[in-house]
């Protein structure tokens, strides 16, 4: 009889919504959830949250710590509902409570094949009562967010060919897009949008224009075939203007550029394409004919701002190149362009249209040349913020420079690295990793905080209204900066590299931050003393 | 140099043999896997196993029960055979000097005890099945087939792949441990908001209820006034009754083959001889 009336409780609430996630709420700037990868659209990664500020942050504490057993050291950003967390490992996905770190569900896609573990996954997206994903051997999954059972599960490219699929998805309008890293493996990059709801594919775009399509007499003979253009990242996305903004990937083979003599579109541009339709709106090519594997994949920060006196929707990133770039979003003019590190030797600056004035002879060569930046660039994927109370853009920079060669290799299907070259990293006293700030139109360094100890990048940024920037070190150091200045107000040791960026949320009136390092993701709050026993 | 050279040479002998060893095929099965293969060990296995092992090797009294979980399960056909054909010294399981075919046999019988349901041809209308799933059974209002049916309990389109035919039985006709991530649960809030569902985790200081409208619900048990777990799953376990004869078999057939990957079972120590 019991189980009759719950049956019948079960029943009377046949239409009763879960955590629905709506269009309008994925507008939002982050408050009290944290729903993109970047935290919203214009991928600023300022939270409207500051119960945790400059002036408090020094009694933050640690409240939880999720581990997760074995696997790729985490690059997983958590994306957060109603203090729910979401996040991945490659081919896994974990809901846990974020007030106490309790798991509540995960899931786990089993491979067929144990090559098809390569690559990183970089975090979900959540929509309406649906959390997605990719997995390592490139399907999409939709799982039901509360108990993450699968809804549907798309494959989206083929990983014997070499693909994979690091990137979040990213969601607007019911629009689920997608991206793969065919990397440095001679294949050729494209960006999906599959309906949210269905799984059904809406648009396909290729990156490498294909013989006769616009851009395509920038590739001599065949080398279109195997020209990379990786879609590495999620994108931003202006919802008025309905266009989604990528970076996209280096061209392949990655260090002999003889093989590819042009400007290799639509490799390591800026593309804006029509989210309805997949269409090239516009496109502004960072490092044209690029030899040094410097993916223009990081993330373009979009901000509506006065421009020399003039209201202007900007689009912002600092590129792996060395050069900090301002564009106008409407139409990819390029506004204004200056380096953001020191050590940059392959141009001498920017062209009033932002092309790069190189500097003849620093290219990789048989012998060797030394190129600032290195291979691994002045910047990475590491998430930068934007600040509109400071007006600072916050970006982590590598200085440093690498000895280039070239190689005559050739491409090989079934996945091969086709990159014809590298560098070896000359990590001597000059090799050293910033926080920078700088100035959002001008470029210009304002402060700077040296990530002692770090050899590498390390993870991302974020910004809150309590003026304060959140870091993860290589090194394991999670501090605190303070906005405005740049000075350590606190820091925590986690223990382990940190690889991936922070985020914020409210969950029951109290605001968490938390961080994924390589196999752990912490949860931080004010401390609050224990209530005494009320007996 | 030269007096050292017997010692290198026995050294290289004792490496030698270790190689040799260690490249010993293991032995395999000539008997094959079919029904009857099955049917003929089963027979075996009860006329000359059940005296320790229980019918079936499912009830042992002097030995342990050859299915469900257990470390250092003995897994594979080789090591089923081994484990026959030599014993296990120290305990009185004996070597048996029956022929090798019907040792086989036996091999093959427990491993199809063990095997998961998707192993086995379970006869069945499979079509009829499923209606009875979104029908008559009621399944569907709280499981999920291939992204379809309802979420508060466990997703099936895998289940045959993931449980043995001798549990699916029992989840459909017996009552049974709850399993984790689906205690039904009632909470008070000291607000008085009171929510029912299941816990999907429990621990001293927390839990997070799922509830039947799909929606989670997270809780520091400080902000509880009470918490009432249920003794009993919200799974029904009278389909055998509740159900025809015919519609229980179609469902069982149909379940069996719900299938998306094959899970690899493994155990500590497979492979090992225990010698």
């Amino acid at each position: 009889m019991k189980k009759l009336l719950l049956f019948l409780l079960m029943m009377s609430f046949p239409g009763a919504l879960s955590s629905q996630i709506t269009d309008q709420q994925l507008l939002q700037q982050p408050g009290d959830d944290w729903l993109h990868y970047n935290g919203s659209y214009n991928s600023q990664r300022n939270s409207q949250l500051n119960q945790i500020s400059s002036s408090n942050v020094g009694s933050l504490v640690s409240k939880w710590a999720f581990h997760v057993a074995s696997g790729a050291p985490m690059q997983s950003v958590p994306v957060v509902v109603n203090g729910v967390m979401y996040f991945t490992q490659p081919n896994s996905l974990y809901a846990i409570d974020g007030r106490s770190g309790r798991l509540i569900w995960e899931y786990h896609h089993p491979l067929a094949k144990v090559k098809d573990r390569e690559g990183p996954q970089r975090g979900a997206a959540v929509y309406k009562d649906r959390v997605y994903f990719t997995t390592t051997d490139d399907y999409l999954f939709a799982l039901n967010a509360s108990t993450g059972n699968v809804v549907f599960q798309v494959k989206i490219a083929e990983t014997d060919e070499g693909f994979s699929s690091p990137p979040a998805p990213f969601i607007a309008k019911g629009k689920v897009i997608v991206g793969v890293a065919p990397g440095d493996r001679g294949l050729n990059g494209f960006l999906e949008a599959y309906d949210a709801d269905t799984g059904t594919k809406l648009w396909h775009w290729d990156t490498i224009p294909k013989p006769g399509e616009p851009g395509s007499e920038t590739w001599p003979g065949d080398s279109w075939k195997h020209a990379g253009g990786a879609t590495w990242m999620t994108g931003s996305y202006d919802p008025e203007l309905n266009l989604y903004f990528l970076g996209l990937g280096n061209p392949s083979p990655d260090f002999n550029g003889d093989v590819r003599m042009g400007d290799n579109l639509y490799t390591e541009c800026m593309v804006a394409l029509d989210l309805d339709t997949g269409k090239l709106k516009w496109y502004f090519q960072f490092t044209p004919h690029d030899t040094m594997d410097w993916d223009g994949a990081e993330t373009p920060v979009l901000v509506d701002t006065l421009f020399e006196g003039k209201q202007r929707k900007l689009l912002v990133q600092a590129d792996r190149n060395g050069f900090y770039y301002v564009l106008d979003r409407e139409t990819g003019k390029f506004l204004h362009g200056v380096p953001f590190v020191k050590q940059l030797n392959w141009a001498s600056g920017l062209t009033p249209e932002g092309r790069p004035i190189r500097v003849p002879g620093i290219e990789p060569s048989l012998k060797g040349t030394k190129i600032c930046p290195s291979s691994i660039g002045a910047a990475n994927w590491m998430s930068p913020a934007y600040n509109p109370d400071t007006k600072l853009f916050y970006v982590v920079a590598l200085e440093g420079c690498g000895l280039a060669t070239k190689n005559t290799e050739t491409f090989r299907p079934g996945g091969f690295q086709y990159r014809a070259g590298g560098d070896v990293l000359l990590r001597d006293s000059s090799w050293k990793v910033y926080v920078r700030a700088l100035e959002l139109t001008t470029g210009k360094l304002v402060w700077e905080q040296e990530r002692v100890g770090s050899m590498g990048l390390g993870g991302g940024l974020l910004s809150t209204r309590g003026g304060v920037i959140f870091s993860g070190e290589l090194n394991g150091e999670f501090v605190a900066l303070n906005a405005k200045s740049g000075r350590p107000i606190w820091h925590f040791n986690t223990g382990e590299p940190i690889n991936a960026q922070p985020i914020t949320y409210m969950a029951a009136g109290k605001q968490y931050v938390a961080i994924a390092t390589n196999t752990t993701v912490f949860g931080f709050a004010l401390f609050e003393p224990e209530k005494a026993d009320d007996k | 140099m030269q007096k050292f050279w017997p010692i290198s040479l026995a050294i290289f002998s004792i490496l030698g043999m270790r190689f040799t060893v260690a490249q010993t095929a293991p032995p395999r099965n000539p008997v094959g896997n079919s029904a009857s293969t099955v049917k003929a060990g089963r027979e075996l296995f009860n006329q000359t196993c059940t005296a320790c092992h229980g019918m079936d090797g499912g009830e042992g009294e002097r030995a342990p029960a050859l299915v469900g979980e257990r470390r250092f399960f003995r897994l594979s056909e080789s090591a089923l055979y081994d484990v026959i054909k030599h014993g296990i010294p120290g305990t009185a399981m004996p070597a048996f000097g029956m022929p090798d075919d019907d040792i086989w046999k036996i091999v093959v019988f427990i491993r199809a005890m063990r095997s998961s349901a998707s192993e086995i041809d379970v006869a069945g209308d499979v079509a009829h099945g499923k209606e009875v799933f979104s029908g008559k059974g009621g399944c569907a209002k709280c499981h999920m087939l291939d992204g379809k049916g309802g979420t508060i309990g466990p997703d099936l389109s895998n289940i045959g792949a993931q449980i043995t035919l001798k549990r699916l039985k029992e989840s459909l006709s017996e009552e049974g441990e709850i399993p984790r991530g689906y205690l039904p649960i009632k909470v008070v809030t000291k607000k008085g908001e009171q929510v029912e569902g299941v816990a999907k985790n429990i621990d001293g200081f927390s839990v997070q209820v799922l509830d039947y409208q799909n929606k989670l619900h997270l809780f520091d048990r400080q902000e509880l006034r009470s918490l009432e777990e249920s003794k009993t799953s919200l799974m029904p376990h009278n389909y055998d009754k509740v159900l025809t004869p015919q519609e229980y078999q179609d469902l069982l057939a149909m379940l069996s083959r719900q299938v998306t990957l094959q899970l690899h079972k493994k155990a500590e120590g497979e492979g090992e001889v225990g010698r």
